[in-house]
């Protein structure tokens, strides 16, 4: 059902724009246009998929395993194994060069594709498509509530795993172990340990967990394709004054975000919620670029979709739309702390869809 | 996206293998009159930057720089935050931290002093840095022959990291005990061992009853397991990438037919790239790296425009072997030869119950 009503709200859209034909590129990273319109989680090499008007799918890969998995996972797609998917796609386009075609996202398409010299002439699709992922229909919405179960879930069971003399890898193969017993396919993971030398997350290194560390997380479990996150900090042993007072900051700043989540208000009001709190606290240096990528973003069939919750993003929230509110950053006095909720924007305000308490947790303290 | 162990290891990957690849390139480049290389890199093709630099991106993308002079520099759109960890996995003499990455390629290769542009994969280089390229003034010329021909023969280095990431893969699937019965328990219990011997990447698919299918696929949700089953672990190590597949009976009395396969399997892999076919097989692929993508379609029964790997590569061989009327899922890697002697697998796709 999901499948078929993103499909059909595609053909609206396309029919609305006055495109014949939508070309749509995905890979592993950003694969959400992709699996919108073929529904195909792509893991290796590129894929593209033509979606003409009438409906018909022709979804294009250079990966053999991947043509093979898709002819298993996918229904009602014409499937292609194409190594040279640029040109065998040119091909396919050649023949329909007349028509008005448009690409999403068109910067990432293999420049064979877009080259000035082509016969046809593929007009920038993503803004149409980026509509479609950002405002999302009950169906999507319901993937995510499920996803937010197994992200309070996953979580648990990484404040578990986290003990001292553990290796940050052997920390994530406990929870991606966990994650594939539920029957989840995929999930988005970076983490930290370590005190004010640490400034960020990253994949796990082979850093082992000592008493003291902070151990911080962004975990994002996927349900068919929908990814909900979870940011939270822990401590190995007793909190600190000094790291509890830190993470109240961080709490008044994603309650003030959460407060500003309403139809009507733009990704800037949500950041700005966020930073005053860290103002207010004489921590204003700390929410610029040098020490915090965004307060938040988008989430859906990419882990960091639009909108990018930042001061200078203007984006309107509307009912439908799936963000996450973290305002993650390094302190001064303590190192880098997270917190963060998965949200959705309802006609009031928000729901948030995580259970797990915005607290400091410590481990055996 | 990547959520394994990306790290550097000099004992693994030495200075010295680096400076001698990035030596090899530039004399390459020089032959071919290009001013600088350059290498398009995101966590689904990096094995191109990762072979000359290390740098492996867990998310977004970057493309590493190599100019008539010094180390590559990597010009990626992750944030300056990550910048220390990208030092510390990476080989490289700078790092550029920045959304518009063609622009910013383009004033590198600049400063340094210009000249043709090769790409390595200009037909797949994202539309948007191209075209940012080429607006700064840059002529792309096509470096993809040229670096394959570097890219394609192993390496005693890359050697290493494949045996390794073989390694780990034959000892996930060696601890699925044919007893299992569901589909998620096995995928747990596989990608679980292979993150927690440290791999970087690890995806498990399934042909969950080969009775009825014997596609692979992700399974989402849940799925039982036939009498016969069979499980594929792609796991990258260090940016070495294998595939390995095993093929559980669960009926005790046709515990012998997987080995048997084996053993034709191992036959078939020792004709490699010679062999017209793959011993009569009616599915077979081999993969192997030509510039970025890590496991690329080169020659097999669906790859109309075979690409015959070179002398020495590495490549991961998959069919499917017909033994006492039953299909056997077999993948493994192996090692062509380099002087004409029979490719070799790195690690047999045998497994004893109770491994």
């Amino acid at each position: 059902m999901l499948r078929e009503e993103r499909r059909a709200r595609l053909l609206e859209a396309m029919s609305e724009a006055g495109v014949d034909a939508m070309v749509v590129y995905g890979n592993a990273w950003q694969g959400d246009y992709l699996r919108y319109a073929a529904d195909f989680g792509i893991l290796e090499g590129h894929g593209i998929a033509i979606v003409t008007a009438a409906g018909a799918i022709e979804l294009y890969v250079d990966s053999a395993v991947e043509a093979e998995r898709a002819e298993a996972e996918t229904t009602g797609l014409a499937i292609a194994l194409a190594p040279d998917i640029g040109r065998a796609v040119a091909q396919r386009l050649d023949r329909i060069a007349n028509h008005r075609i448009a690409a999403a996202p068109r910067r990432f398409l293999p420049s064979f594709l877009a080259d000035a010299g082509r016969a046809f002439a593929l007009a920038d699709g993503t803004a149409l498509v980026d509509r479609l992922l950002m405002h999302k229909l009950p169906v999507e919405l319901d993937a995510m509530r499920r996803a937010a179960k197994l992200a309070d879930e996953g979580y648990a069971v990484f404040r578990k795993a986290a003990i001292p003399g553990r290796r940050q890898y052997e920390l994530c193969s406990a929870v991606e172990a966990f994650l594939r017993a539920k029957g989840c396919p995929d999930n988005f993971m970076i983490l930290g340990s370590g005190g004010r030398d640490v400034l960020g997350m990253t994949p796990p290194s082979d850093r082992r967990i000592v008493a003291g560390d902070l151990v911080t997380t962004e975990l994002t479990p996927s349900v068919e394709g929908y990814y909900a996150q979870i940011c939270r900090t822990l401590v190995v042993g007793k909190a600190t004054a000094k790291q509890l007072r830190a993470h109240d900051v961080y709490r008044e700043a994603l309650e003030a975000g959460i407060a500003a989540v309403r139809p009507g208000a733009t990704a800037a009001d949500v950041a700005r919620a966020e930073n005053d709190v860290f103002r207010k606290y004489g921590l204003g240096d700390y929410v610029t670029d040098r020490y915090t990528r965004v307060r938040g973003h988008g989430l859906g069939l990419f882990v960091d979709s639009k909108p990018h919750i930042l001061e200078d993003v203007e984006t309107v929230l509307a009912p439908g739309m799936a963000i996450i509110v973290h305002p993650n950053t390094y302190h001064p006095e303590i190192g880098y702390m997270v917190l963060g909720d998965a949200v959705l924007v309802t006609e009031t305000g928000a729901e948030v869809l995580l259970r797990t308490p915005r607290q400091l947790f410590e481990l055996g303290g | 996206m990547r959520r394994g162990l990306i790290a550097r290891s000099k004992a693994e990957l030495p200075d010295a293998i680096f400076a001698g690849r990035v030596e090899r390139t530039r004399a390459a480049m020089t032959k071919a009159g290009l001013g600088a290389l350059v290498v398009y890199s995101n966590n689904t093709r990096a094995a191109g930057a990762s072979w000359l630099t290390g740098f492996v991106p867990y998310w977004s993308e970057g493309v590493m720089v190599l100019t008539r002079a010094g180390d590559p520099a990597l010009v990626v759109a992750l944030s300056k935050r990550v910048q220390t960890w990208i030092e510390a996995t990476s080989r490289v003499a700078s790092v550029v931290s920045t959304p518009r990455i063609g622009a910013e390629t383009a004033k590198l290769i600049a400063a340094s002093g210009g000249g043709a542009v090769g790409v390595a994969d200009l037909d797949g280089f994202p539309a948007g840095i191209a075209d940012d390229m080429r607006a700064a003034g840059c002529a792309l010329a096509d470096a993809t022959d040229m670096f394959a021909a570097l890219r394609g023969p192993a390496d005693p280095a890359e050697l290493a990291l494949a045996a390794h990431a073989a390694a780990i893969a034959h000892d996930a699937l060696a601890c699925i005990l044919p007893e299992h019965g569901d589909a998620n328990a096995v995928i747990a219990a596989v990608e679980g061992r292979a993150r927690a011997h440290a791999a970087e990447e690890c995806y498990v698919a399934l042909a969950p009853d080969l009775a009825r299918e014997r596609r692979f696929k992700r399974i989402e949700g849940q799925a039982s397991l036939g009498r016969s089953h069979a499980i594929r672990a792609t796991v990258a190590y260090k940016g070495a990438w294998v595939r390995l597949a095993r093929t559980v009976f669960r009926d005790h009395d046709k515990a012998h037919i997987a080995p048997a396969a084996a053993e034709v399997f191992a036959a078939c892999v020792a004709g490699l790239p010679q062999a017209s076919g793959f011993g009569g097989a009616s599915a077979w692929l081999v993969e192997g790296c030509r510039v970025a993508q890590p496991l690329e379609a080169l020659m097999g029964s669906r790859v109309d425009a075979p690409r015959r790997p070179a002398p020495g590569a590495l490549v991961s061989v998959t069919t499917c072997i017909e033994h006492e009327g039953e299909p056997v899922m077999l993948a493994a890697p192996a090692l062509l030869g380099a002087s004409g002697e029979p490719a070799a697998l790195l690690v047999p796709p045998v497994f004893r119950e109770g491994d």
